[in-house]
Formats: structure tokens, C-alpha cells, sequence
């Protein structure tokens, strides 16, 4: 199947206008309709390597980006996000109508992807073992994500680490990373040869652009990943990098507080967050500058391979078995 | 009358085994129908319940349960709140009485399974609700912040305390004296309903009550054509379904005393109207006392028309549908109808100049943005 760049900008346009865009990224099929001619090119940019597939099959979500005028203001024309016959945001500008589709995307699967426990955290693998970043927002989790999908580490998620409960595998989500603020030159000057869609001056959320998700991440959307890491990220201006561990006690909470239904997963969130913190070693992330940190990160990868993490954390198998 | 959205669908929720003939296009449609009319709990739990999920596409379990996850949370965390006011009103000397969807559970009714509930509303004797109040206040809930115009509302013309919420709750509590304002043309007497309504034993909700069965029906139906907000409101028609084929099913009086508690209630038109839809809607057999009742009161123009504008409003034709001018038209016309029936004229202009005003308030205070 074609990708969206090899269709080109006026084939997404026309297929938004007509039956609309299916969207595979991976644990999550989004249909997308718009008559907005902004979104069709930036859409074209950041989703390229994606396979363009116009025709109807299964979607989880059907959203549509809809251009309206209004009598008062003709000259400033907005973008209005409509999902199953609600609207359940404010109308943007029309020139920010990808901001739009993938914060309003990401709200809907927060609210509505519950057979997966979804956490806030970056995921990258390297030949199929997967760490994950979960992180309170501002703590460099994007920029380090896709820091680390520019230099050979598969991207697996920015925002969504969808992890499956009776496998404790963690499958791709795959939405472009969302750089925001000084994080666009920074990411700029470190990956110049990674694709960045155009950025949007003083959005609600500041100025921000969209990495597009390269080509291996896009191939491999439908392959999960085992967990073998789980690393806090902190960014501190000019700190040396350096890992330290974490208790496996403090991880699970980590990753619960950084889930987005970890309560309505119920007993199925429990156990996966559970397996992770036992499976996977947990580590804090201190670090000034992305290079170092990625350094650190190879290492932790080289030195888990070498010797797996301990699975016998008395604790947890006594809550495991509370479960 | 308008054309009913194919609802044919809905028969899975009975028999489960029919979602095996659906395509892949038909589940996308009816996964988002069912989620937009609160019904993919429900669906989710019938279909997962009969071990259907190995034969149907990974897509499809995936958003069943999904759904069923959902309404399993917030089923819980309604129980948990129930168990909690409970506590909070022990000792109070009046039966407590569930209303609605804590009732359709606490009795493991049809529809109590894979539920979307979203409040706990209950239903205490008028002269106990200011203990009832203090009692659940002192129990750290706290009603909603409300002008002087909106207490007196709730205070003197509404059949209901102002929702009340509760920092370790998820679920919002609304104290009921009646079930309809007692200021509203069809008043209701609220004792009488209590005088009728009986204990559940041997039930997880053991310390509380429900309303008779007639008057289980009657509220449904009530709460559905008395109600401001008709949109997408199938749920509650399918709840009538449920609860005349639950208590009406071994009891060949039941539709007769049914006929003989609306007439003695005043609810004859919400009941007529509710058998109707559910035979032209959803195709439902009903007994034939009920619907003789219902096709009597419908022979007069007035219900003959708010049926149609009710049909218009309840399900949306497809999942994307948006309101179109004949939706909007019945959803003016049932508002006006719901606030003509809800409170006397003077009150009524009394109540509209005040919305008003609000109104004009909150659109300077956002600006023209």
C-alpha cells in the first residue's frame, strides 16, 4: 500500500473531502474527515510513511475537522473537532487544525481505549524490548522520546504506552511526538535530519511541531515489544546524566499515577502495572543534555541485556497475590 | 410520525448469538450507537457474558471490552457510594428508597448489567429530608454552589434536594421527595409512592428500598417524558422494556393494576406514551390491556403529536447524526411542554426571566470571543 507522501497532498485532501482517512497507528484506527485544506497538507507532512487507506473498514475512532465561518468574524475561520455527533472542545483557528485532530484524538483515547492500560509515557524498543518513560508533563519525556527514535531506537509511543494486561507486552501507539517551546531547537540542532512538521506559533499550549514518526516505527505499528525498563526522566539545565534505581514499590505507583485508566482497568491495571514493576528494572533519569542521556540508556540497554532484572521482589509477589 | 433508525440491533442485547451474523461495517456502526445511547456496557456484557469474543474480530472485543470496563467501574463505584450514604443515614426513621438505575441493580435487573450510571438518586419522606440533608452534609457532601433564585428553587418547587458531591465520590447524589415537583400540573403525592414501596432482602443494598413495582414503571416513564433532555435517550425506553417484561412477566394482573396506579397517579400520558414508542420504536409485544390503554389515549391529537416529536428526539439515524431542524423543532416544542407541566405561569416567567439572565450574564463575562 502507498504511503501518504508517495499519494501526495492533493490525493489526502481529496480522501478527507470524500469517505474520509483511515488511519492505522497501530493499537489505534482513527477515520478522519475534513473540508479543512490545512490539515490535508499537514497530515501529508507528519504522517507520511503511514499507509494511505481511503476506503471504509473498522475505525476506533471517527472524529471529523470541520471549517466554519462565522457571520461576526468571516475573517478569522475556525476548525471545529466532531466526534460521533458531538463537539466536545472548543473550535480552534483553521490554520491550527493539526494541533486540533491530535489533541482532540489523544483526548478520545484517553477517555474511550480501555482494553489496553494506557500510560503517560514515552516508549521506544530496540529488536523488540521495550523501555518505557512515564512522566508528569515538562519533564522532557517527548524530546528524549524523540531524541531516541531519531538514533535507531524504534518509537513505540510519545504519549500512549498501550500496555496489554494479560501479556504485560506493550503495544504501539503510534502519534507523532509533540515538541513544544525551546524543545523544537533543541531537538532541531540534536536530529537535523529528522522530519519536523511546521511549527504553530502560541498554540494554547505554546508554540509547538509535530516529529513525524519514521519509516521503521510506521513497518512495525503492529509488533509489541517487552517491557525490560522503566526510566523517570527528569530534565535539570546543565546536570550531569546519571541513572539511579528506583523500588519497585515506588515504580508501580509511578506508573499508576501516570496512567490514564488505571481505574477503570480495574483489577487488569493492578496486575499489569503489577508485572511491569516486577519484570522491568526502574530507574531515575537525570540528565542536562540529550546526548548523555541517550548514552545512559544504551548502556542500560547493554547492561540488562547482560544480566536480566531480578524477578524475585518479595513485595510485590505478596500484592500479586493479594490480586 | 417519523421514521424510526433501524433498531433491529437492540435484539442482541436479548439474544447475544445475533451479533455472530454482523459485519465488521455493522459493528463499527453499532459499537458508536451503543456508546452515544450509554448502551455499550450493556451490549459488552451480553456478548463477552455468552463467551462470544473468540469468534468475533480482535477490533471489535477490543472495544466491547473496553465498554464493559467502563460501566464496571462506575457500577462499582455507585455501589460503594450507595453503601455510603446508607452509613450516612442510618438511624434515620423512614425507609430510604433507590430510585432508578441503584434500583435496576440492587434488584439484578436485565438492564442493571453493564450499566452506565452516572448519579445515585434515591427518594426520602419529605418530612425527613432536612435531617436526611444534615445527616449527609455532616457526612462531608456538599450541594452544589447555587445563587438565591436556584436554592428557592430547589427549596420550594423542585421534588428534589440540589445535587449533592463528595470528594472521595465519583458519583453525584440527588435526595428526591417525590418523584415529580409539587408544584407541576401532574403532581404526584410522594407518600404514596413511599406507602407502596418495599424492602430488599437478602440483596446487597439490604437496608434500602425500591418503589412498588407499578410505580418502578411509572417513574421510568415519567422521568423520561417530564424530563428536560430527550436527546439520545433510548436508554431509558429500553429500561420500560426491561421493567415491564421483569415484573410483569409471571404476574397476568400486573399490566391492569399498572393502567389502575397511572390513572391514580395522574401518569396515564407518560405510561400511553412510553407503550407506544416501545411498539413502534423497538417493536416490542405488549400486553394487551396496556396497549389498548395506549392506543386509546393516543387516539387524541395532543399525545398522537408529542409522541412523534418524542420519536424524533430519542435516537439519533446514524452514528454521526447531528440535529437537523425537525430534531431541534421537537426539542424546543418538549422543552416548553416540560416547563408548561413543571411549574404554574407566574412561576414559570418568574424562573425563565431569571435564566435569562444569567444567560446574558455569562455571554459578557466570556466575550465576544
Amino acid at each position: 500500500m502507498k504511503t501518504l507522501a508517495e499519494v501526495g497532498e492533493a490525493a489526502v485532501r481529496d480522501a478527507l473531502r470524500a469517505d474520509g482517512l483511515w488511519l492505522d497507528v497501530g493499537s489505534v484506527t482513527v477515520h478522519v474527515r475534513s473540508d479543512a485544506p490545512s490539515l490535508a497538507d499537514a497530515l501529508t507532512d507528519v504522517y507520511r510513511h503511514f499507509p494511505f487507506q481511503s476506503r471504509p473498514s473498522w475505525a476506533d475512532l471517527h472524529v471529523e475537522l470541520r471549517a466554519r465561518r462565522r457571520v461576526h468574524v468571516p475573517w478569522r475561520p475556525q476548525a471545529e473537532f466532531i466526534c460521533d455527533g458531538s463537539r466536545p472542545f472548543e473550535p480552534f483557528p483553521l490554520d491550527t487544525a493539526l494541533p486540533l485532530f491530535e489533541w482532540g484524538v489523544n483526548w478520545m483515547i484517553g477517555t474511550r481505549l480501555h482494553h489496553r492500560l494506557l500510560l503517560h509515557a514515552g516508549a521506544v524498543a530496540r529488536n523488540d524490548l521495550a523501555v518505557l518513560m512515564p512522566a508528569v508533563p515538562g519533564a522532557g519525556k517527548t524530546t528524549l522520546t524523540a531524541a531516541l527514535a531519531s538514533r535507531g531506537w524504534r518509537l513505540l509511543s510519545d504519549e500512549f504506552a498501550a500496555v496489554e494486561p494479560d501479556t504485560g507486552l506493550v503495544w504501539p501507539l503510534i502519534k507523532p511526538p509533540v515538541l513544544k517551546n525551546e524543545s523544537i531547537a533543541v531537538f532541531r540542532q540534536f536530529a537535523p535530519a529528522a522530519s519536523l512538521g511546521r511549527v504553530y506559533p502560541a498554540t494554547r499550549k505554546g508554540d509547538v511541531a509535530h516529529v513525524a514518526p519514521p519509516a521503521d516505527a510506521v513497518a512495525g505499528r503492529r509488533r509489541p515489544a517487552r517491557p525490560i525498563a522503566i526510566v523517570l526522566p527528569s530534565w535539570q539545565a546543565d546536570a550531569p546524566a546519571r541513572l539511579e534505581p528506583v523500588s519497585p514499590a515506588l515504580a508501580c505507583s509511578a506508573l499508576a499515577f501516570n496512567a490514564f485508566n488505571y481505574r477503570i482497568c480495574g483489577e487488569a491495571g493492578f496486575r499489569a502495572v503489577a508485572r511491569l514493576a516486577r519484570e522491568a528494572s526502574t530507574w531515575q533519569l537525570t540528565y542536562g543534555r540529550l546526548e548523555d542521556a541517550l548514552n545512559c540508556l544504551d548502556d542500560l540497554y547493554e547492561r540488562t541485556l547482560a544480566s536480566p532484572p531480578r524477578t524475585d521482589h518479595a513485595e510485590l509477589d505478596a500484592l500479586q497475590g493479594a490480586g | 410520525m417519523r421514521r424510526w433508525p433501524d433498531l433491529s440491533w437492540l435484539v442482541a442485547l436479548r439474544r447475544p448469538e445475533e451479533v455472530l451474523g454482523w459485519s465488521l461495517n455493522q459493528w463499527d456502526q453499532r459499537v458508536r450507537l451503543a456508546r452515544r445511547l450509554r448502551l455499550l456496557g450493556r451490549l459488552a456484557e451480553a456478548v463477552l457474558g455468552a463467551g462470544l469474543s473468540s469468534r468475533l474480530p480482535e477490533p471489535v472485543v477490543n472495544a466491547l471490552v473496553g465498554g464493559s470496563r467502563l460501566a464496571r467501574v462506575r457500577s462499582q463505584a455507585l455501589s460503594w457510594c450507595r453503601d455510603e450514604v446508607a452509613r450516612a443515614l442510618d438511624g434515620l426513621e423512614a425507609p430510604l428508597v433507590l430510585l432508578k438505575g441503584a434500583a435496576y441493580m440492587a434488584q439484578r435487573l436485565p438492564n442493571a448489567m453493564g450499566r452506565l450510571p452516572s448519579d445515585l438518586d434515591i427518594l426520602v419522606p419529605a418530612r425527613v429530608l432536612p435531617q436526611a440533608r444534615a445527616r449527609l452534609i455532616a457526612a462531608g457532601w456538599t450541594e452544589v454552589d447555587l445563587d438565591d433564585h436556584d436554592q428557592r428553587y430547589y427549596r420550594e418547587w423542585s421534588h428534589e434536594l440540589p445535587p449533592m458531591r463528595h470528594p472521595m465520590h465519583a458519583i453525584e447524589l440527588d435526595v428526591h421527595h417525590n418523584i415529580l415537583p409539587p408544584v407541576a400540573r401532574d403532581r404526584v403525592d410522594g407518600d404514596v409512592l413511599i406507602e407502596a414501596a418495599f424492602a430488599l432482602d437478602g440483596s446487597p443494598a439490604a437496608s434500602w428500598w425500591v418503589l412498588s413495582k407499578e410505580d418502578q414503571v411509572l417513574h421510568c416513564a415519567a422521568h423520561l417524558f417530564h424530563d428536560s433532555e430527550h436527546r439520545d435517550r433510548l436508554r431509558d425506553l429500553i429500561d420500560l422494556e426491561v421493567l415491564l417484561g421483569a415484573h410483569g412477566a409471571d404476574d397476568p394482573e400486573f399490566a391492569a393494576r399498572l393502567v389502575g396506579r397511572a390513572r391514580r397517579l395522574g401518569l396515564e400520558d407518560a405510561l400511553a406514551l412510553g407503550v407506544t414508542l416501545l411498539r413502534e420504536g423497538l417493536g416490542a409485544t405488549l400486553d394487551p390491556v396496556l396497549d389498548g390503554m395506549a392506543r386509546e389515549a393516543l387516539s387524541h391529537r395532543r399525545l398522537a403529536f408529542l409522541c412523534g416529536c418524542f420519536a424524533t428526539v430519542l435516537a439519533p439515524l446514524d452514528p454521526d447524526a447531528e440535529p437537523g431542524w425537525q430534531l431541534r423543532a421537537s426539542e424546543t416544542l418538549l422543552l416548553a411542554r416540560h416547563h408548561w407541566r413543571r411549574m404554574p405561569l407566574p412561576l414559570l416567567l418568574k424562573h425563565s426571566w431569571h435564566k435569562l439572565q444569567l444567560r446574558g450574564r455569562a455571554q459578557s463575562e466570556v466575550g465576544p470571543n
